[in-house]
């Protein structure tokens, strides 16, 4: 595919918003990128509509793949396997997360669907960074969640996990 | 078959409905499945995208198949399963439609067909595998990730399918296809072998290991394609080279197999997979080759007596390709080739007596020259062929006709060849060439098993040119030497370099003479005189057989010598060898002629003519006496003298002797100014030759002795047959001994009681 740089692609979000990006931007989603490729340069000049993404949520996702569009291809399992075990996220990436929670898990779901592993890592990262240290309490609390166990059961639970508790 | 020409697509499910999600994605792949020429649109794609993830994601997604029981898995379980089984049971179906479809193909249209269906299907699975993408990531690796065998990624999934339904089913129908493809190459019709290549790769895609999908194997391959290709092709060829060799000859099917070997390897090149090269060769080798392989070395005789060159080499390149395939090659090549050299050996034998050294050598390197080449050309320059070469050539140069009157002759003969090329005489041969021809006697040096015989007579004759300067060059010596060393090693040419190294001692020795007379300033002009002085152990040569009272003036010069070199050398003991003494005289006396003669005589001559000094006449005793010469000395002298005209004898009888007179002939005349009268006889060097010879068993002797010594030092205790072996292996280098020699020799020492029996 000649002069990937140059090339612009249309994207609808799902509330009929397009927004036009470098079509080696929109390839940091696999999801674009494997289309593009199946159905070839002809499609290149169709709108691609994302029914699923709504335009505030779509343009975030872009302008992280903008900003991460010279990355390199992370297909190596051990890459990913080590990113995994950290919860450590870069400095712009945590910058960029600094969003309300809707806003948070509404990335980590279009980043799923449109298949950029990457993102949605780091999105898992900032939600469990969210959690850790904090006790069922306050995690309930900061994710406003209703406690809807019973004590019996809320007890049975804690002792079922007891060899993770910190001490 | 109809279908639908183009698919409708549905209106976008509700992701909670397997019912009207399948409905959905079924329409979207038979579009792929079937249309997919028609292009595809981007909201269909990402329509069938979208259904896949918002199934799979669905909170309350109801499965048909878990309509009970999946409420209590929410959460732990995936959704997907559905989807899959979905997906399969469309695959069977759509396969099932192909089978039927191919019964209506046979042979090239069948092969058509599969190619085209696959390739439609192939295609489709990789696009169907990018719009289930979120079933791969998701249900598909945890199912794998949990080890449940048979459950594959979208795109296995479809090459399984295909393996299991339709493959397995039409596999052998496409094989015999192909087969009858390329037995119609085969047979020289033109064909369109990109379609085999096609098959080959699909056959070889399905090649999935069972345990890791990321991983192929080419078991499928193997058994569906490899198997029956080899054996339609064994079958081709043995049938048809048994049908040509009966038809043509061997020179003929040593062209055809050739040629079907290279189109063989060239077609796995075009068209087949390179893991068939080797098993494909092998079956090519036997049919073509291993059966008939007989038959091709029974014509390799006929080959070699017509020196067909070429044909040798094909069919040397055709046997290298079968085990053990050169093995009779080899051994026809080396009796034909002892052979050659025997009958070259005959040509030049019918006068043993008279032969020359070089015509010898020349039929031997001839032979060797012509086989080297055979070697080099046709054979591939093969170490073993060049083994059959040399053994061949070891028989014929050390046991041909010439050997029978004596085993030494071949290394006699060498050695004089050898002299006559570096001696300065008109051999022909330039100095620029002296180094090949050289290089060429040590190919037949390599081959002499009788090196001492060599050595002995080479030392002999190295010392004559070295006594008499008559060496072409100093260089040639010297590089023969360096061969031999090369050859046999330091022992070997020790002796040979201490000649050479007492020559050019005695360089400097006679230049020290020289500037010592010049010191003493003599009123008379002393002799211009020079001396070579030869150690006694290195030099094989034989103090005079006669006595001799040199001239007075001969011997005030060697007394002056003497004295000097004594006086340098405390104790050493000179002894002269007249018989090697030569010199120059100047004829005065010769009325006819202005510029005096000059005569090149030996010291005994010298010693005669200087008697005309006194008187023009002498009788034969008062020369016997006067020399001291023994008659035998004093006849070879004189008779050259009388033969050339120098003296007259009277009266004029053939042989000089008592009671006769000679006279100094004063009307001498020669076209040349400087003449040589020092010629040796032919009854000098016979004798010599025998001589030589008889050292050589006498030396031999000693060899063994004291190789035997030498091994019972080292081993104390010894089996008298080991103590044999062990030497004959030490000597062989050296020459061939017989076990009764070495028998013989330890009988003697025995005696001596050097080592005891018991």
């Amino acid at each position: 595919m000649a002069a990937t740089e140059a090339t612009t692609i249309r994207l609808q979000s799902n509330d009929n918003h397009v927004i036009d990006v470098d079509k080696a931007v929109a390839e940091r989603s696999l999801l674009i990128k494997n289309m593009l490729e199946d159905l070839g340069d002809a499609a290149v000049s169709e709108t691609i509509p994302i029914p699923n993404v709504t335009e505030p949520v779509l343009r975030k996702v872009i302008e992280w793949c903008e900003h991460h569009r010279g990355d390199p291809p992370a297909t190596n399992e051990e890459e990913s396997d080590t990113r995994k075990r950290t919860t450590e996220i870069e400095e712009w990436d945590q910058k960029f997360m600094q969003v309300d929670q809707e806003m948070l898990f509404e990335i980590i779901l279009a980043s799923n669907y449109l298949d950029i592993k990457p993102l949605l890592d780091v999105g898992c990262k900032t939600v469990a960074n969210m959690i850790k240290g904090k006790s069922p309490e306050e995690i309930r609390k900061t994710f406003n969640i209703t406690n809807d166990f019973t004590p019996e059961e809320e007890e049975q639970i804690r002792r079922e996990n007891e060899w993770a508790e910190d001490r | 078959m109809s279908r639908a020409a183009t698919v409708m697509m549905p209106p976008a499910p509700n992701r909670e409905d397997i019912a009207a999600t399948w409905e959905y994605l079924q329409a979207g792949i038979s579009k792929i499945m079937i249309n997919l020429q028609d292009g595809m649109d981007m909201g269909t794609y990402m329509g069938i995208y979208t259904a896949v993830h918002n199934f799979c994601t669905s909170q309350k997604a109801v499965g048909l198949s878990q309509a009970g029981s999946g409420a209590a898995h929410r959460g732990a379980h995936l959704l997907g399963e559905d989807l899959y089984k979905k997906l399969i049971e469309y695959l069977n179906d759509h396969l099932a439609d192909l089978l039927e479809q191919s019964k209506a193909h046979a042979e090239e249209a069948l092969l058509t067909f599969y190619i085209r269906e696959w390739d439609r299907y192939t295609t489709a699975a990789k696009y169907i595998h990018h719009l289930f993408r979120y079933l791969n990531r998701h249900w598909v690796k945890r199912e794998m990730d949990e080890g449940k065998k048979g459950t594959h990624d979208v795109y296995t999934l479809h090459l399984v399918q295909w393996r299991t339904q339709l493959f397995e089913k039409v596999s052998e129908k496409v094989m015999s296809a192909v087969l009858m493809l390329v037995e119609k190459q085969r047979n020289g019709e033109t064909i369109e072998h990109g379609q085999i290549k096609q098959v080959v790769d699909s056959f070889v895609s399905l090649g999935l290991d069972e345990h890791d999908s990321s991983k192929s194997t080419l078991d499928v391959y193997r058994y569906h394609f490899e198997r029956p290709f080899l054996e339609a092709t064994s079958e081709f060829y043995a049938a048809e080279s048994t049908q040509f060799v009966a038809e043509n000859s061997v020179v003929e099917y040593m062209k055809k197999a050739e040629s079907r070997l290279n189109e063989e390897e060239e077609r796995v090149r075009m068209y087949l997979h390179q893991d068939i090269a080797t098993p494909l060769k092998k079956a090519c080798n036997k049919a073509l080759i291993a059966d008939h392989s007989t038959l091709l070395r029974d014509e390799f005789q006929i080959l070699l007596d017509n020196n067909r060159e070429d044909d040798m080499k094909r069919m040397y390149n055709l046997l290298n390709r079968i085990p053990d395939g050169l093995d009779p090659l080899r051994q026809k090549f080396e009796t034909h080739v002892r052979n050659a050299g025997l009958a070259a050996v005959s040509k030049v034998a019918s006068d043993a007596e008279k032969l020359e050294p070089k015509v010898y050598v020349d039929a031997l390197l001839g032979v060797h020259t012509q086989y080297q080449g055979l070697v080099k050309r046709a054979f591939n320059d093969e170490p073993e062929f060049t083994r059959s070469l040399d053994n061949a050539c070891r028989e014929f140069v050390n046991r041909n006709e010439i050997c029978k009157a004596g085993s030494n002759r071949s290394p006699e003969l060498l050695a004089k060849y050898t002299d006559v090329l570096l001696r300065k005489s008109g051999t022909g041969v330039e100095e620029s060439d002296l180094d090949a021809v050289l290089t060429q006697i040590m190919t037949v040096f390599k081959y002499i098993e009788d090196k001492d015989v060599f050595q002995k007579f080479y030392s002999r004759m190295l010392a004559r040119r070295l006594v008499h300067s008559t060496s072409t060059s100093d260089d040639a010596e010297t590089s023969m030497i360096s061969k031999l060393k090369e050859a046999c090693g330091f022992e070997y040419t020790n002796k040979l370099q201490r000649m050479f190294q007492d020559m050019q001692i005695s360089k400097d020795l006679n230049q020290g003479f020289k500037d010592h007379t010049k010191s003493l300033q003599l009123e008379k002009q002393p002799l211009d005189s020079t001396y070579s002085i030869l150690g006694t152990s290195f030099w094989p040569l034989a103090p005079p057989n006669t006595t001799f009272n040199p001239p007075a003036e001969v011997q005030a010069d060697l007394d002056r010598f003497t004295r000097f070199y004594k006086n340098k050398h405390e104790g050493r003991k000179l002894t002269w060898l007249w018989q090697l003494c030569k010199g120059e005289v100047k004829t005065s006396y010769c009325k006819s002629q202005k510029t005096p003669y000059t005569f090149q005589v030996s010291v005994y001559q010298m010693a005669i003519l200087l008697l005309f000094n006194e008187k023009d006449v002498h009788s034969y005793e008062d020369i016997a006496s006067i020399t001291q010469l023994t008659p035998d000395a004093l006849d070879g002298a004189l008779g050259i003298l009388v033969k050339a005209k120098v003296l007259f004898q009277k009266p004029d009888s053939a042989k000089p002797g008592a009671g006769q007179t000679y006279h100094l002939n004063y009307d001498f005349k020669n076209k040349k100014i400087r003449i040589n009268l020092n010629i040796g006889t032919k009854s000098e060097a016979k004798q010599e030759e025998v001589e030589t010879n008889k050292t050589i068993e006498e030396d031999r002797k000693l060899v063994l002795q004291s190789a035997i010594v030498r091994i019972m030092k080292a081993r104390k205790k010894m089996k008298h047959n080991v103590l044999v072996g062990e030497t004959i292996s030490q000597i062989k280098g050296r020459f061939v001994p017989k076990v009764g020699d070495i028998k013989k020799c330890i009988e003697i020492l025995l005696d001596k009681e050097i080592p005891r029996a018991s």
